[in-house]
């Protein structure tokens, strides 16, 4: 086992742009991730938090600024090889291998990143006990609810044994309580797995009790990053979130 | 009975059971039945290796009858008797002069046949790796363009439109029985292994796989080189049965033909591709004799007609099954979807 000395503590975008024909999607964001920790991504809808999973994780290369691994400059790093490197993703809209078994679709993760393949079912078996995906292990995942469509998502990027895990609004379609309980999962496997979590999410009351911080995007700009607490007090913030209502 | 059988090990059973079928039907009927039976089963071989790449990436090749045609060749140079290539090809060019005097048993004729367009699959491996959807289907298209015009106009070596000639008779039912179960069955390994796997996960959604660290471009060249191999095999056995052809038996009219079989049978699917290739080689045969006038007392129907209701045929099928009668699913695997779309788990 690697000691955490060894590997790397934490994932970083330094002063990161990206644009899209003139449009800035992320306009110079700084913000650290660091393993164990949940750090919650929030913004109104268009404000850049796709881009910037999208940047950290090699689907786009950012246009200025960089993203780091420690001290690693990973910009130029395609996604696969970011996944080696222990940095993996989820798609916003849940995305499996739907004519494989949900099973086939997490042994895939550990054969990814190199698992010979009883390790890798090994993996698969234990990380579908832990998410409660047992039952529906034999079964095609494009027969699954929405949920654990999800679920299956969210299994297979741990199967690749992460160290940075970015998650694009996993509790997306789940009522409060659900998007909570699934939160407060993810954080027990961070914490258990020192694993660093980037937590995409739209809904502010849903990441308040759940991230330790909170980074704040809008219009690809940083509002404000803190504690949960020190951020919903921001002014900027409830501006955004409840302006519109007062 | 099927119990007993580990489920991995299924599929293959049944699917040599199909090819054993044909076989046993080509052994009682005639000499036209045992025809194309043996075209059957050749067939069978060649859609075992196109589906080891098309099933498992999902990305369908129009080329693969340009391995046919170099493991053809290969076989006929490895096969026909000496004697008779020194009056053939007089004009050898001297790197190849060798091959006058090469003189090889019809197994090895065919594992080389295979080997040749494996090299093929090589030299090509790094474009397919790369290219997806409609780019690829166009640059398969191109490799068979390229390998019909090279085989054509380089006479001195392929004698260009006249025959290859004088390849002693050695695919016999019970050989091409033999070497169709044998595709199947490497055809099978490689959509179990782990290549395999990956592969088929990159087909369902290829970000996620990226994203799951799949090196999908590797396992695109694996598949191909491998499926490359076994179309090349097939190209052997059909020389080997056939005894003389030109370059034309592979050009568009074998692509279409095989296109049938595994769009009939299900692109996705090693059982579609071999239900279809049984199921389309006996529709041909039937096309043929009616196109010739058999079923309708004598007057032959205008040259054309066999492959328009063929094409008729699989208009059909891709209208009321769009992937095939098989879809992505494999014969005697229980590709399980919840009966009922799957009830959230109630929180208590
Ligand atoms: N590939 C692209 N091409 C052009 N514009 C893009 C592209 N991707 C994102 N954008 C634009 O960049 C901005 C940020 O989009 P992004 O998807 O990052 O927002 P988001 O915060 O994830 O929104 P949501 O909550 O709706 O998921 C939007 O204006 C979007 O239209
Ligand atoms: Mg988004």
């Amino acid at each position: 086992m690697a000691t955490l000395s060894e590997s790397p503590s934490v994932l970083s975008m330094r002063d990161a742009g990206v644009h899209f024909d003139g449009v800035k999607a992320v306009d110079g964001v700084s913000l650290t991730v660091s393993r164990g920790e949940v750090l919650g991504l929030i913004g109104p809808n268009g404000s850049g938090k796709t881009t910037t999973l999208n940047l950290l994780s090699g689907m786009l290369r950012p246009t200025s600024g960089a993203v780091l691994l420690d001290d690693r400059d990973l910009s130029r790093l395609s996604m696969r090889r970011r996944v080696r490197e222990g940095v993996v993703r989820t798609y916003q809209s849940g995305r499996v291998f739907g004519r494989l078994t949900v099973f086939e679709n997490v042994e895939v993760a550990g054969l990814g990143v190199g698992l010979r393949r009883g390790a890798a079912r090994d993996m698969a078996r234990t990380t579908l006990a832990q998410l409660g995906l047992e039952d529906v292990a034999h079964l095609t995942a494009d027969s699954l609810t929405a949920g654990r469509i999800r679920t299956t998502a969210i299994a297979r990027a741990l199967a690749a044994q992460p160290r940075f895990l970015l998650l694009d609004e996993p509790a997306a379609g789940q009522n409060e309580s659900e998007a909570v309980q699934l939160i407060e999962s993810i954080r027990g496997f961070a914490r258990e797995h020192s694993i660093g979590v980037l937590l995409v999410e739209h809904d502010m009351s849903v990441v308040m009790g759940t991230c330790d911080r909170l980074h704040v995007l809008d219009s690809g700009r940083t509002v404000i990053e803190g504690e949960p607490q020190r951020v919903r007090k921001d002014p900027q913030v409830i501006e955004i979130y409840f302006g519109k209502r007062e | 009975m099927m119990v007993l059988v580990p489920e991995r090990a299924r599929t293959p059973l049944i699917l040599s059971a199909i090819a054993a079928l044909v076989a046993v039907l080509g052994a009682v009927g005639g000499p036209t039945v045992q025809r194309v039976a043996v075209l059957a089963l050749v067939s069978i071989v060649f859609v075992a290796g196109l589906s080891t790449f098309s099933a498992n990436s999902g990305i369908m090749s129009f080329g693969h009858v340009a391995f046919m045609a170099l493991g053809a060749y290969t076989a006929a140079f490895l096969t026909i008797p000496a004697p008779l290539k020194a009056t053939l090809f007089t004009q050898l060019p001297e790197p190849l002069a060798f091959l006058r005097d090469v003189q090889s048993s019809f197994v090895v004729a065919v594992v080389v046949g295979g080997l040749v367009a494996a090299v093929l699959g090589l030299a090509t491996a790094p474009a397919i790796a790369r290219l997806t959807g409609l780019q690829s289907g166009i640059a398969t298209l191109a490799i068979l363009m390229v390998v019909y015009n090279v085989l054509s106009s380089w006479t001195s070596v392929t004698r260009g439109s006249s025959s290859m000639i004088g390849i002693p008779q050695a695919t016999t039912l019970w050989a091409a029985l033999g070497f169709a179960v044998a595709a199947i069955a490497v055809a099978w390994a490689y959509h179990s292994s782990r290549s395999g796997l990956q592969l088929r996960a990159s087909r369902e959604d290829y970000w996620s796989s990226v994203a799951s660290g799949v090196a999908v471009g590797r396992h695109r060249a694996t598949a191909w080189v491998l499926s490359a191999f076994l179309c090349g095999a097939a190209g052997a056995l059909y020389a080997c049965f056939v005894t003389s052809f030109n370059v034309s038996a592979f050009f568009l009219s074998a692509t279409f033909g095989f296109i049938v079989m595994v769009v009939l049978g299900g692109y996705l699917s090693l059982s579609g591709a071999v239900l279809g290739a049984a199921v389309v080689s006996v529709l041909q045969e039937v096309l043929r004799r009616f196109q010739d006038g058999q079923f309708t007392g004598g007057s032959a129907l205008p040259a054309g007609v066999a492959d328009l209701l063929l094409a008729g045929v699989l208009l059909f099928v891709l209208i009321k099954f769009p992937l095939g009668l098989m879809g992505a699913r494999e014969l005697g695997l229980r590709r399980r979807r919840a009966s009922v779309k799957q009830k959230e788990p109630v929180e208590a």
